[in-house]
Order: C-alpha cells, then structure tokens, then sequence
C-alpha cells in the first residue's frame, strides 16, 4: 500500500530512469537489513513483552477496558479469550 | 507488501546520506525511513544545508513536506518549523532556500525521490487537488479526534491533509502527559508516524522516542499505550483510520481481518450484502468520480482460513463465494 492520495496513479515519469533504478535498487536492500535488524531487537523484547501482556490483561479486568474514548469497561475474566499456546508475534 | 512493517525504527540511531540523484541541487542529506518495493515511493527526513537554494520545480510524484527544525524560504515567504507542504504531482512549486539549513520529513507518494525545474507545472500534473502550505504550529488548533470508538482522553489531532478520495489523513498528533490507552489497535489501512518530540510506549514495541518512526501494514495489532512526558508526532494513512479495539493480545492479523469484515456485516449490513451477492462481480461505480475504474485485477484479498481449517491467499476474481465462510474456532486459530 502506497501512503498519499490515490486521486492519480503512479507517477507523472512511470518508468524508472537508470539512476533511480539504482537508488531504489539501493535502499530496498538497505531496508531488508533494516527489517532483519529490527525483527532480531523485537524478538529480544519477548519476556519483557510477556511481562507487560499479563499486566495488560491484570488492568483491564481491575482498571478496565478504553472501550470509546474516556469510557472504560471492567473486562470478565471468561471475557478473556484463552491464549491456547498462541505465540506472540508482533513483526509481520 | 509493499512496504515492510517497519517497527520502531530510529532515525538518530543512522547518519544522513547525500541525496545525489539528477535534478535535485546539492545540500540536501537524507535517511530513509521506508520504501515502497514495487514503485519507489518513500518517507526520509531530509537535511538541507545551510546556504541551499532550489530554483522553481516540481517532482513527478505527489509530494508532502513538513519543517521540523529551521526555516526555509519559499518564492520569499519565510516557512518556520511546522510548516506543512503538500504539492500534487507534477505542480511547480517556488524557489526554495535555507540560509541557516532545516531538517524535515518528505513523503514522495508515487514514486521515488525526484525534482524537474520548471516554472510551470508538468502538462499532466494532477488539477484534482491544490497545492497547500500550512502553518501548522500557529496555525491550526488541537482538536479532539472525532473518530468512532475514538482514542482515550488525551490524545489530540491537527489534520494537515484530507485526500478527497480515500480519506487518508496526514495529520499532526499528540499526546499529553501521562496518556494511557488500555486497549488494543489495528486498522483497515496502513499507519505510519515520526516522533517530532518525546516518547511513548507500545506493548509490543516498547519505547518509540524522539526521531522514531514507524511503518506499520494494515490489520497488525498496536497498543495499549501511555506516555510520561507527552508527545508530539506527525502520522499518515493511506485510508479512512477506523480503530478496531479489542483485548486479545494474541490475535494475528488475519483474525483481524475476519474480524474487521463481520464488524462490516453487523454495521453495514446492506452494503455487505450487496458487495456479496453474484458472487465478486459487483464493482462500484461512483457518480461523483464518474471516470474511475474499480477492478480487482490484482487486488491481494491476503490470507485468509475456511471451516474446514484451511487457508489460502487469493486474487479476489476467483469467482467463490465466502458467505457461509464462518468463524475461526479457537483451535483453528492456533499457529
Ligand atoms: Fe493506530
């Protein structure tokens, strides 16, 4: 998905020039490593990330749920879907 | 996907590159945040160095800037920080000089980085929209999202651009001292953000700080939140932001999304229907926006799980229909 309008499509020169190419060519590789790296820092994150989901899942049955805006709601504890082993996956 | 999820990514964490493509002018360093792999669209905060000057142009892509740092000086108007550009693809923008440099964040929307000088706009330069320079710090007012659920109390809104079309929004955003949202996000539509100031903190990412940026796909959990000293940020859409709230940190995305269009079903339930009905061949037309074609050659509908517990991804023109296509139970959900 492209951020920014969709009034037009695409770019006014559609074909990439050579050194746009390049550019492109570039970064995109660039970015993989920046994903790579990233993914590697969230997975490092996991126990902290556990820690603060079974607080999460403490407060909103004690403090309650941001169901709309300052409107909360205590959450049930058969209200809370079972984990059934799910992995917490946070980078797709 | 076009874009990766890109998630927390610091940009003080990386030094600034040259921007040396033909047609910009020197003194503009850059580092990207994120790019689109098909067509070379991108978000980069951009240095510009003391003493840079730009003659009259414009870029072949819809282009969106905002002054984070200095100020800079466009056809003799001084523009201080929080000045927010946006220019349609293919509009001429003035001259545009910095004496003492600025920083700020540009969004090519089309296609990648590009500036042709040019006094006049390109003989197919998008008329649909008009350029806009925005004043954003003085000029625009904070005002509370009028989004249905909305986010907690504390959480404020200046919107820069509305596209007409998709109602995705570039907006200015923060959020006051101590701000908590105990719920969990996601959304239709693709988000992303760069902290201008402060930090606010993720369940699942943790600590987004000044200069942190994100690029996050559509459907992906996000949340709860808080944030100790408050924040200021700019974000994007590339669609209308509806917040999906609920409290299950584990679900994945595609349960988002199954769970996005039965919200659909109970809240739009005659326009559901209607999508529906002879099976995937009902596209729409708009009496607004007479000449635009809708098609969904092409369209990824994502992955998707069948009663019978398998799942596939498809192109929406294969003609089967999905109305009997029910829940997930929660063993099939478990990957
Ligand atoms: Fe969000």
């Amino acid at each position: 998905m492209t951020l920014g309008s969709t009034t037009i499509k695409g770019n006014l020169r559609p074909k990439f020039t050579k050194e746009e190419a390049a550019f492109i060519k570039q970064e995109l590789a660039e970015q993989i490593d920046r994903y790579k790296k990233i993914v590697a820092e969230q997975e490092a994150l996991t126990p902290q990330r556990e820690k603060w989901v079974k607080e999460f899942l403490e407060r909103i049955q004690s403090r309650g749920f941001h169901v709309h805006a300052g409107l909360k709601r205590v959450i049930p504890k058969n209200e809370v879907r079972p984990r059934d082993g799910r992995p917490l996956q946070v980078i797709f | 996907m076009p874009r990766p999820h890109i998630e927390p990514f610091v940009d003080r964490d990386v030094g600034f590159k040259k921007l040396g493509l033909p047609g910009f002018r020197k003194g503009i360093q850059y580092k990207m945040l994120s790019m689109d792999k098909e067509n070379g669209s991108c978000t980069m905060t951009v240095q510009y160095d003391a003493g840079f000057k730009q003659p009259p142009g414009f870029s072949y892509s819809e282009m969106e800037l905002f002054i984070m740092e200095g100020h800079i000086m466009i056809g003799g108007k001084k523009c201080e920080k929080g000045t927010y550009i946006f220019a349609p693809a293919g509009t001429s923008l003035p001259a545009f000089s910095t004496s003492e440099g600025a920083l700020g964040l540009v969004f090519y929307n089309f296609g990648p980085p590009s500036f042709q000088e040019s006094d006049s706009d390109h003989q197919n330069a998008d008329k649909s929209q008009q350029r806009k320079m925005i004043s954003s710090y003085d000029g625009l007012d904070w005002q509370v999202p009028t989004l249905f659920p909305q986010t907690a109390p504390g959480c404020l809104l200046k919107i820069l651009h509305l596209d007409p079309k998709t109602f995705g929004m570039t907006f200015l955003y923060c959020m006051v001292p101590g701000f908590w949202q105990d719920n969990i996000s996601y959304h239709d539509v693709a988000e992303e953000a760069y902290h201008i100031w402060g930090t606010s903190w993720m369940m699942q990412f943790g600590d987004l700080p000044t200069g942190g940026y994100f690029y996050r796909p559509a459907y992906i959990n996000h949340g709860c939140f808080k944030s100790d000293l408050g924040i200021l940020a700019i974000g994007r859409t590339d669609g209308d932001l509806h917040n999906y709230f609920h409290h299950d940190p584990f679900s994945s995305p595609e349960e988002n999304h199954h769970r996005a269009a039965a919200k659909l079903a109970r809240m739009k339930p005659a326009l559901y229907q209607w999508i529906l009905t002879n099976e995937h061949n009902h596209l729409p037309h708009d009496f607004e926006f007479p000449d635009d074609t809708y098609s969904t050659e092409g369209y990824d509908s994502g992955i998707h799980m069948h009663d019978d517990g398998t799942s596939h991804a498809h192109k929406a023109s294969g003609a089967h229909s999905h109305l009997n296509t029910p829940k997930i139970s929660k063993k099939k959900s478990k990957k």
